[in-house]
C-alpha cells in the first residue's frame, strides 16, 4: 500500500520536473536517442552483415579443375585423398557437361555468350567444402603441393590457375565488419559519454528548482532513497524515451530499406529477423536504463545533500 | 530527552562556536535557548537536528546517539524532532493543508493517516477556517501557525524553534509563545533559541543563556539576563 502511494508519487514528481526543465530534459532525450540510435543502426547492420557473411561462408568452396583426359582412377584417388583429409566436409565431382549446364544457367540472361560456344570450353571440377570456411588457405596450400593434383589439375604448369576459392571475399567482409564496429564504438561512446553530461545536467536544474522542496523533505524526515528516487526515475524516464524513440526509428528504417536492399542485392540474403530485433531492443532498453541510472546518479551525489 | 556532554564545536580552530557544553533535558520541559546573535543558538539547534556534527563530546537525542548515527538512520532521527524557523519555509504552491500534508506524504504516511491528522493539528493552531489558503495569502503569525502545524503533525517528541517570532510582532508572538506552551503541555519537549526578552521573562520557564559559545546560566524559571 505504502509503496503504491510512493511509486504514483515519484512519477508524478517526474513528470512534473519534466515540464518544468523541458527544454533541458528534450536535450536529454535527443542526445540519448542519437547515442542509442547509432547502437541501434549499428546493431541491425551487425546481425544482417554477419547473415551475409555466414552465407558467403556457406558458398565458399573451392574448386579444383581437371585437365581434360585425367585418368577416372587418378581423380578418384584425390577425391578420396581430400575425403579423408580432417577439414574437409565434402567433395563433389562435376563433369565438363555438368559444368556447360551451369554456365548456361547462370547465364541465360545474355544468350550471345552461350550461343557463341562451339565445343565445351568447361573443364571438369571437384568442388570441395570445408567444415570450417575460414581454414580455406590452408586447405589449398595442401592441395596445391599434393602429387595426385598435380597429375589431374588443367594447368600442371601454374598449379594455382586451377584452384578457384572465395578466401578474398571472406577476408574483405570480415575487414569490413571490424572497421564497421570500431567507427560504432568510438561514436557510440562519445555520444553516451554527451547523453550522460545532459542528464547530468537537467537533474541539476531539477535539484535546484525542488530546493526548498528538498529542504523540508530533509527537515521532516523523509529518507534519503525518498528523496532522490523522483532525480533517479526523471533520468530514467529521459532515457526510456530515448530508447524508445531508437527502436522505432530503426523498425523504420528496417522496414523502408530492407526491401530496398533486397531488391538491389538479389544475391545476398539480407533479413533483420525477428529474434535479432527483440535483442537490439533489449539491449537499447537495459543500455538506456544504465545511462539514465548513471546520469542522474551523478548528479545527485554532486548537488544533492542528504 | 536530550543530552550534551562536554560537545565542541570548532568552525575555524581559533574560535570556538561551542565550548564545553553540558546539557540535559528531560521529557516534557520547556526550555528557552537565549544569547545574542552568534552566541551558538543555531549552532547549538543544529547539532541537534545532525545538520552538522559535533567537533568533540556526545549528543544524545531521542534515546539516539546523534554522533554515532549511521547516514541513512538520520532521517528516522529527524521525525522525532519538529523544526520551526524565523522564516516558516513554507512551500508557496501548496495550501496551509498541503504544505502540512507533505510532511506526512513524504515519510509515506497513508491516505487515510494524513486525511485525518492533518486537520486536526490545523485545529490545534487555530487555522481550521484557513486550511485552503496559500501562504501568500496568510499574515506573518498565520503562516509561522501552519509551520508549527506542520513541525508538529507526527507528533515528535521534541519540538525545536530557531527564532520562531523573529519576523513578528509582540501580540503575535505571544499567541505563537502560548501555542508553543499548549504543545508542551501534550507532553512534548520544548525548546526554543530566541532573543525576544520580554517574552522569555514573562514564560517564566528554564533559560539556558549562551555567550560566545559557552552556556553562561542555566536557570529554573529563568528570566533572559541582566541588563545588556
Amino acid at each position: 500500500m505504502a509503496m503504491a502511494i510512493n511509486l504514483g508519487y515519484f512519477i508524478k514528481e517526474s513528470a512534473v520536473n519534466f515540464r518544468r526543465n523541458w527544454v533541458m530534459s528534450l536535450g536529454a532525450v535527443i542526445t540519448i536517442y542519437l547515442s542509442l540510435l547509432l547502437v541501434g543502426v549499428s546493431m541491425a547492420t551487425g546481425f544482417i552483415v554477419s547473415d551475409v557473411v555466414q552465407s558467403v561462408e556457406d558458398k565458399v568452396s573451392i574448386q579444383i579443375f581437371l585437365k581434360d583426359g585425367a585418368a577416372t582412377e587418378d581423380v578418384e584417388a584425390l577425391q578420396a585423398w581430400l575425403l579423408g583429409d580432417g577439414m574437409v566436409d565434402t567433395v563433389n565431382y562435376v563433369s565438363k557437361e555438368e559444368a556447360l549446364e551451369r554456365f548456361k544457367e547462370e547465364y541465360a540472361a545474355s544468350p550471345e555468350m552461350i550461343e557463341n560456344i562451339r565445343e565445351n570450353p568447361l573443364p571438369a571440377s571437384l568442388d570441395v567444402t570445408l567444415k570450417d570456411p575460414r581454414e580455406v588457405q590452408a586447405m589449398v596450400d595442401k592441395i596445391i603441393v599434393n602429387d595426385l593434383f598435380l597429375k589431374v589439375c588443367d594447368r600442371p604448369d601454374d598449379p594455382e590457375q586451377s584452384l578457384k576459392y572465395g578466401q578474398e571475399i571472406v577476408e574483405r567482409l570480415f575487414a569490413f565488419t571490424r572497421i564497421i564496429r570500431y567507427i560504432g564504438v568510438v561514436f557510440v561512446a562519445m555520444l553516451a559519454v554527451v547523453s550522460l553530461i545532459f542528464i547530468n545536467n537537467t537533474i541539476r536544474l531539477a535539484i535546484y528548482s525542488r530546493r526548498k522542496e528538498i529542504g523540508i523533505m530533509r527537515l521532516v524526515g523523509a529518507s534519503n532513497w525518498f528523496i532522490r528516487a523522483p532525480f533517479l526515475l526523471e533520468g530514467v524516464m529521459q532515457s526510456l524515451i530515448g530508447a524508445a524513440l531508437a527502436i522505432i526509428t530503426v523498425m523504420g528504417i528496417q522496414a523502408a530499406l530492407l526491401p530496398w536492399l533486397r531488391d538491389t542485392l538479389p544475391f545476398l540474403p539480407v533479413d533483420l529477423t525477428g529474434s535479432a530485433m527483440l535483442q537490439m531492443s533489449l539491449v537499447l532498453v537495459v543500455a538506456g536504463i544504465i545511462i539514465g541510472l548513471i546520469g542522474s546518479g551523478l548528479a545527485l551525489r554532486r548537488y544533492l545533500k542528504v | 530527552m536530550i543530552s550534551m556532554r562536554g560537545v565542541e564545536k570548532y568552525y575555524a580552530p581559533d574560535a570556538p562556536a561551542l565550548a564545553e557544553v553540558n546539557v540535559e533535558i528531560e521529557a516534557g520541559e520547556f526550555v528557552f535557548l537565549v544569547g545574542h546573535s552568534g552566541s551558538g543558538k543555531s549552532t547549538f539547534i543544529r547539532l541537534l537536528q545532525r545538520e552538522l556534527l559535533p567537533t568533540k563530546g556526545q549528543i544524545i537525542v531521542a534515546g539516539q546517539d546523534v554522533v554515532r548515527l549511521k547516514n541513512w538512520k538520520v532521517p528516522y532521527l529527524r521525525r522525532n524532532i519538529g523544526c520551526v524557523f524565523q522564516d516558516f519555509k513554507l512551500l508557496p504552491n501548496k495550501t496551509a493543508y498541503e504544505n502540512v500534508a507533505f510532511a506526512l506524504e513524504v515519510i509515506g504516511r497513508s491516505k487515510h493517516v494524513i486525511r485525518t491528522q492533518v486537520p486536526e493539528v490545523l485545529r490545534l493552531v487555530g487555522l481550521e477556517d484557513k486550511t485552503e489558503s496559500y501562504p501568500d495569502e496568510l499574515s506573518g503569525g498565520e503562516q509561522q501557525r501552519v509551520s508549527i502545524a506542520r513541525a508538529f503533525v507526527n507528533r515528535p517528541p521534541i519540538l525545536l524553534a530557531d527564532e520562531p517570532t523573529g519576523n513578528l510582532d509582540p501580540a503575535t508572538s505571544l499567541g505563537i509563545m502560548s501555542l508553543f506552551n499548549r504543545i508542551n503541555k501534550t507532553g512534548t519537549t520544548v525548546l526554543v533559541a530566541t532573543h525576544d526578552r520580554e517574552m522569555v521573562d514573562s514564560m517564566r520557564k528554564r533559560v539556558i543563556a549562551l555567550e560566545s559559545g559557552h552556556i553562561i546560566r542555566d536557570q529554573h524559571r529563568g528570566v533572559y539576563g541582566y541588563g545588556d
